[in-house]
């Protein structure tokens, strides 16, 4: 009798699979996560039930906040620099390396550009405090500053997409103005950004 | 484990116990690790899918066509519809007569954004033009908002275009007289 003692099994479960599971799928999502870039203003979105995706590259940017404030980002790197290249001859604006490499990394600003040295000059944690009064729009004195980041961004890269990210308080006042610039540019087909929702029956 | 002990105990059925559980094995409890592994995954799911809604986007109609359409022979009245965004989440929609004479009336509807309101007219408007004109689709809309509406409005009543299915729509200066008289009597600034 003691002989046919049946062995006694332990409850542990052998995590090896599991762990191999739990991994690859962390991988996945580590991968496939795009993690929303430090925004300069915070914008609440109107939804809509558009369902055209947003483009995944070649965009162009414009955020208006709900106090007006107007802000540029351009989402490839390489043209962001051409655009700087461009500005500082046209604007007679010298950038040193460092805040060559700073505006490079910079997703969206919204400062006059004849600002842009001192903004970009600044110390990165004082800069991501600053309230940034938003990009020049106003076209006194033959000063075109929206429209020529506009002009400028479309001729170094002609696949450039312009969506607008306007605050669902955002008057439209503002986004007049914009779509004004837009439109001596002779762009006349923009995106609103908006997020999703179903139709109410 | 169940499988860790026997590789080390296997020839010895008759030996004291004490001796094969003092057999280190090579095995790790990974427990530790798969909880780990599934903290972060689950910390992941949650960071990608927060973003997603947020990709979609709407097309807008060019203000350069409209300009042309101007300068095609004018749109018959009748055949429209006019929109007016005004602030507070104001709308006020209208039907511009062909031609104003001492006896024209003019009726102006004030609907909210709701499918109630704003839909509910445009396919009434919808089924009028169809019934004057022969096809529904011939109904061209005016959007026209004043400064202080919202660009929730503007995108309220785009999507509106695409539920309903108008073809034809712009949005415009609200620059008609009408318009001027309407604001003012809603007193709705147009600065």
């Amino acid at each position: 009798m003691p002989k046919v003692k049946i062995p006694r099994k332990s409850t542990a479960v052998d995590m090896t699979a599991m762990c191999d599971v739990a991994f690859l799928l962390l991988t996945f999502f580590i991968l496939t996560t795009k993690f929303r870039p430090q925004e300069a203003v915070q914008i609440d979105i109107p939804s809509s039930t558009a369902q055209i995706p947003i483009p995944e590259s070649n965009i162009m940017m414009f955020q208006i906040s709900p106090d007006g404030r107007l802000f540029f980002g351009l989402d490839d790197q390489f043209t962001r620099m051409k655009l700087l290249d461009r500005l500082s001859s046209t604007y007679n604006l010298s950038f040193t390396e460092e805040e060559r490499e700073t505006f490079r990394l910079l997703e969206t600003w919204g400062v006059d550009i004849r600002n842009l040295p001192q903004f970009l000059g600044m110390d990165p944690d004082a800069r991501a405090k600053f309230q940034q009064p938003g990009l020049n729009i106003d076209t006194t004195g033959g000063n075109h500053q929206v429209e020529d980041l506009i002009l400028f961004s479309r001729q170094e890269n002609n696949d450039l997409r312009i969506a607008i990210k306007g605050d669902k308080t955002t008057e439209y006042r503002y986004f007049d103005k914009l779509i004004n610039a837009l439109q001596n540019r002779k762009v006349n087909k923009f995106n609103l950004i908006t997020s999703a929702r179903t139709a109410q029956e | 484990m169940a499988e860790m002990n026997v590789a080390g105990g296997g020839g010895h059925k008759k030996g004291p116990k004490k001796v094969r559980g003092k057999k280190m094995s090579t095995r790790v409890d990974l427990t530790a690790m798969v909880d780990l592994g599934f903290l972060l995954i689950t910390f992941f799911m949650l960071a990608t899918t927060m973003n997603k809604p947020k990709t979609m986007e709407v097309n807008k109609p060019a203000k350069e066509d409209k300009k042309d359409e101007k300068e095609e022979p004018p749109i018959k009245m009748s055949k429209t519809a006019t929109l007016m965004l005004g602030a507070n989440n104001k709308l006020y929609a209208y039907v511009s007569p062909d031609a104003i004479d001492p006896d024209t009336e003019l009726e102006i509807d004030s609907l909210d954004y709701s499918p109630r309101g704003l839909r509910k007219f445009i396919q009434r408007r919808q089924s009028e033009v169809g019934a004057q004109w022969g096809d529904p689709e011939l109904l061209f809309v005016m959007i026209k908002p004043l400064p202080s509406s919202s660009v929730k409005n503007i995108v309220d009543v785009l999507d509106e275009m695409t539920i309903s299915d108008v073809k034809r729509y712009a949005i415009m200066e609200p620059n008609d007289p009408i318009d001027s008289l309407i604001a003012l009597m809603t007193g709705q600034s147009r600065e």
